[in-house]
């Protein structure tokens, strides 16, 4: 019998529980599919250097695991607030504890295992599709990457089941603990906290001085090696909880006092945030560290990403070397957007290469003279020193076999006609971008390796450098888009959960401003204030810790390159991404708590 | 029949619940009936005799079948969106039985919603919350949240909120449902004071005959329809008690 009104307590609710589940059902999916690349040994091994991509794996696992743990509090407490106004009744009703804590448990558990169940079948879909699709938009090609892997969903159901049969525990033990009166009335309690001012400015000093060492810490990583790591994320995490706790409240406080609280519903806007805030500082510090980590993780994983067209123009003179093109070559050349290109002959004649000197006074040969950026400086044959014609770059433009190249001379116009040796002309194409005409390049080194069987014959360009860094860096670089994509979307669900949870009380206070007299849009746009609000704290507080904490990646990225280059654009698609769980949470939001207004039914009578 | 200084006017009133093609109900069957301005009028019946519906459709929460509810010269019936909304913020004012108060705000800023949603300035604003603070004796209980007051002192509070923006009319549906007998008493002597020296109107649903006792006018209410009606007259108030009780025992025979 009670089991029946259980159920149908959940039928009338099951918009909301469907919400529940899908936010389970993702971040159950991309928790496997982050398992099954991170249990996949064949596939970490055959992608990037092993030790620094085992690093970051289980760097990542921790996060990730940290966060589902952090998820799944969240989403059970939102389903813990749909619930208790039910048992409650039923007890009041003379239910017994027992019974009504068998029920919770249960209704817990199968909620859990079948969210783990559809999400493992979700994340084999998304392995197979969204990866792909990913990894294709990152140009990469990453090897051994299979979709369906048992270790992968075994990890992934005994972390989940495990983390809901504590959830079950948790909530079997919080609803017979407390009594009857409590939960048929949690929606109206609002503990009005209290402020105590000397504390408070100690703990806002406080909490600015931690965040500061932390800040400090992670600027300075060279000279603490890793131990600025933990360092930063203890004094960071601490001293946002307590700037927060000191700050947030006293600005409500303060606005409460002025003028402008005094018009529309703004007073309503504050008193809603005074006792929300502070209830949530504790989430708010979680995802604000979790928002800044993951927007951390992309910002470097983009920067890698955006920066290793430079690193390979800064490697070499020219993007490729075409001997004898052909006219298939020919045409492809002429696709690429060229910044300087330039023919000469070679005569090969035993271990040495002969050039016309008078090929180079027509077009000198642009030497790459720059550290770290290109820097080219124009050459004729009477220019070049030994220095030059020895340097790797063009000594490549001649390659006899493995580990052998030809050595090359100039010779005079006419010595040059004489010269005796197997004629080749070789042209050297630099591309204005890499990026941008890499499938063309990429067709241009298969006819290449078509017609020179032996690859060692081949010579190196920047395009060849390129894609050796494509490969190398494409593993640190997938994870960082990877996690940073999940983290969003769990710790963007963690805030809509724990907002979503304060729905059902919200709802009574909307309905009474109905009453009073509100004007529909006024109270729609006090909730899109109220959430925004809600999500903007987080999401300020971990911009401004992404800043300061990509120091860190300074000593990694040798100048000019930088952690910060371009991150525009990351803030800007990260930024958009959590405005997109900030519509849908307020969507939510309104459909549950804004009051319908009654039916028009004169209408249609008269 | 319509009286010139009726603020309220009811015609041919009729509610049914329930879409066309589904179970119906019907609530209310043509009301018809006045108040005039100023007076003091209880509705009294038994219960699901339709005496919520008749309030809500008063005061905008619902909407009439059929007929017409002039409120203040307004017809309400016409009424859409925005209008409602304001009409309800500007012209009425309700008490209700659960008091309705925001516990997230201090008494002082529940009572000022209704101005601020109008757009008064704060200084008009602080003058007539502390007034009507002054007249209903809760002055020093400005800085609480609702969840540190006692039923009559919330219900006080909530009386405050709805004669601080000066409505045509007040409206309570048992505001003295879920209070202790002394409670109710000194809510009923406010309304009596409020109705008397700011001549608002009162509109007062109850079916509790000593809370009925305290206004000039009852409307019984039965099968949807208005049954009958007696006034206080020149009555001191046991006498117009003992009626109510005699009406009452009548009434539902
Ligand atoms: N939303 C609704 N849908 C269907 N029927 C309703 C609805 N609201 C009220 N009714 C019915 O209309 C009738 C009148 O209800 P109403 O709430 O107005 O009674 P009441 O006089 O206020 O009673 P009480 O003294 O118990 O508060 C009742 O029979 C009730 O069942
Ligand atoms: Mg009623």
């Amino acid at each position: 019998m009670l089991g029946k009104l259980a159920l149908a307590g959940i039928k009338n609710r099951r918009r909301d529980y469907l919400v529940l589940l899908a936010g389970l059902t993702m971040s159950a999916a991309i928790f496997y599919m982050f398992a099954n690349l991170a249990t996949n040994k064949a596939f970490v091994k055959a992608n990037g250097v092993v030790g620094q991509s085992m690093l970051i794996f289980g760097f990542g696992a921790v996060l990730l695991i940290l966060i589902t743990i952090v998820y799944i509090m969240y989403a059970n407490s939102f389903l813990l607030s749909m619930r208790q106004h039910d048992y409650g009744l039923f007890m009041m009703l003379g239910a017994k504890k027992r019974r009504i804590g068998q029920l919770v448990f249960l209704e817990t558990l199968i909620l859990g295992a079948v969210a783990t169940a559809i999400g493992i079948v979700l994340g084999l879909l998304m392995s197979r599709f969204l990866v792909g699709f990913l990894l294709n938009a990152l140009g990469l090609h990453l090897a051994h990457l299979e979709s369906f892997y048992l270790p992968a969903i075994i990890a992934t159901a005994v972390l989940y089941v495990g983390l809901f049969i504590l959830a079950s525990l948790f909530n079997l033990v919080k609803l017979t603990r407390t009594t009857v009166l409590k939960l048929l009335h949690t929606d109206e309690q609002a503990n009005q906290p209290q402020v105590k001012p000397i504390r408070q400015m100690i703990a806002g000093i406080v909490g600015i001085v931690l965040l500061a060492a932390g800040y400090w810490a992670l600027a300075n990583i060279k000279a603490f090696q890793i131990a600025a790591i933990p360092f930063a994320i203890v004094t960071i995490t601490l001293g946002t909880y307590l700037l927060f706790r000191a700050t947030l409240l006293t600005i409500i406080r303060w606005l409460r006092q002025t003028k402008w609280a005094k018009k529309h519903l703004n007073g309503f806007l504050m008193g809603q945030l005074n006792f929300r805030v502070y209830n949530y500082t504790r989430m708010l510090t979680i995802v604000s560290l979790l928002f800044a980590m993951d927007l951390g993780a992309i910002t470097v994983g983009s920067g890698y990403h955006r920066q290793l067209p430079m690193m390979a123009d800064s490697l070499g003179s020219y993007t490729v070397a075409i001997h004898d093109k052909t006219a298939k070559e020919q045409q492809l050349i002429s696709k690429l957007d060229v910044a300087h290109q330039a023919t000469y002959t070679q005569k090969r004649q035993g271990k040495t290469v002969f050039y016309n000197a008078a090929e180079f006074k027509q077009q000198p040969y642009e030497f790459n003279e720059g550290e770290m950026t290109p820097k080219y400086e124009k050459k004729t044959a009477a220019q070049m020193k030994s220095t030059d014609l020895n340097s790797l770059d063009f000594l490549n433009l001649a390659v006899l076999g493995q580990n052998n190249l030809y050595a090359p001379k100039m010779l005079s116009a006419t010595k040059f006609a004489r010269q005796s040796g197997k004629t080749v002309p070789v042209t050297t194409i630099r591309v204005k971008n890499i990026e941008k005409d890499r499938t063309t390049l990429k067709k241009l080194n298969q006819l290449e390796l078509a017609r020179f069987p032996h690859a060692s014959e081949l010579t190196v360009g920047n395009y060849q450098s390129y894609e050796l860094m494509l490969a190398f860096f494409g593993g640190l670089e997938f994870m960082g888009y990877f996690l940073g994509i999940a983290f969003l979307a769990m710790l963007a669900s963690c805030l809509m959960f724990k907002i979503l949870s304060g729905a059902p009380g919200d709802k009574r206070r909307y309905r009474m401003l109905y009453k009073v007299g509100v004007r529909h849009n006024l109270m729609r746009n006090g909730i899109a204030k109220e959430i925004g609000i809600l999500f903007m704290i987080p999401g300020i507080m971990g911009v401004i810790d992404v800043l300061f904490g990509l120091q860190m990646f300074k000593p990694l990225m040798p100048k000019p390159m930088s952690p910060y280059l371009g991150i525009g654009s990351t803030f800007a698609i990260f930024i958009g991404l959590y405005a997109i769980y900030y519509l849908i949470t307020l969507a939510l939001y309104w459909q549950i708590v804004l009051p319908q207004a009654p039916a028009q039914a004169q209408a249609e009578h008269k | 029949m319509t009286s010139s200084n009726a603020v309220v006017d009811v015609h041919g009133l009729e509610k049914t619940y329930g879409k066309v093609n589904e179970r119906q109900y019907q609530a209310l069957k043509g009301l018809n009936f006045q108040v005039a301005s100023g007076e003091f009028v209880g509705i009294m019946g038994a219960s699901g005799s339709g005496k919520t519906t008749l309030l809500n459709m008063l005061s905008t929460l619902d909407v009439p079948t059929k007929g017409d509810v002039i409120v203040n010269g307004h017809d309400v019936t016409k009424m859409r969106g925005n209008q409602l909304a304001d009409f309800r913020a500007q012209e009425v004012g309700f008490i209700f039985q659960d008091f309705n108060l925001l516990e997230s705000l201090t008494a002082e800023e529940n009572i000022g919603l209704p101005l601020a949603l109008k757009g008064t300035s704060s200084k008009i604003m602080d003058q007539a919350i502390h007034e009507v603070a002054e007249t209903l004796s809760i002055a020093d209980l400005l800085q609480k949240y609702p969840s540190e007051l006692s039923g009559g002192q919330k219900q006080r509070v909530a009386a405050a909120r709805a004669i601080v923006h000066h409505p045509s009319i007040l409206m309570g549906d048992e505001p003295t449902g879920a209070l202790d007998s002394t409670s109710a008493r000194e809510l009923l002597d406010l309304l009596t004071t409020i109705n008397q020296e700011q001549h608002m109107s009162v509109l007062l649903v109850t079916h509790d005959p000593f809370s009925a006792s305290f206004c000039q006018r009852i409307l019984f209410i039965k099968d949807g329809l208005i049954g009958s009606e007696i006034r206080r007259g020149d009555q001191d108030r046991s006498a117009f008690y003992q009626q109510i009780l005699n009406e009452l025992g009548t009434f539902n025979e």
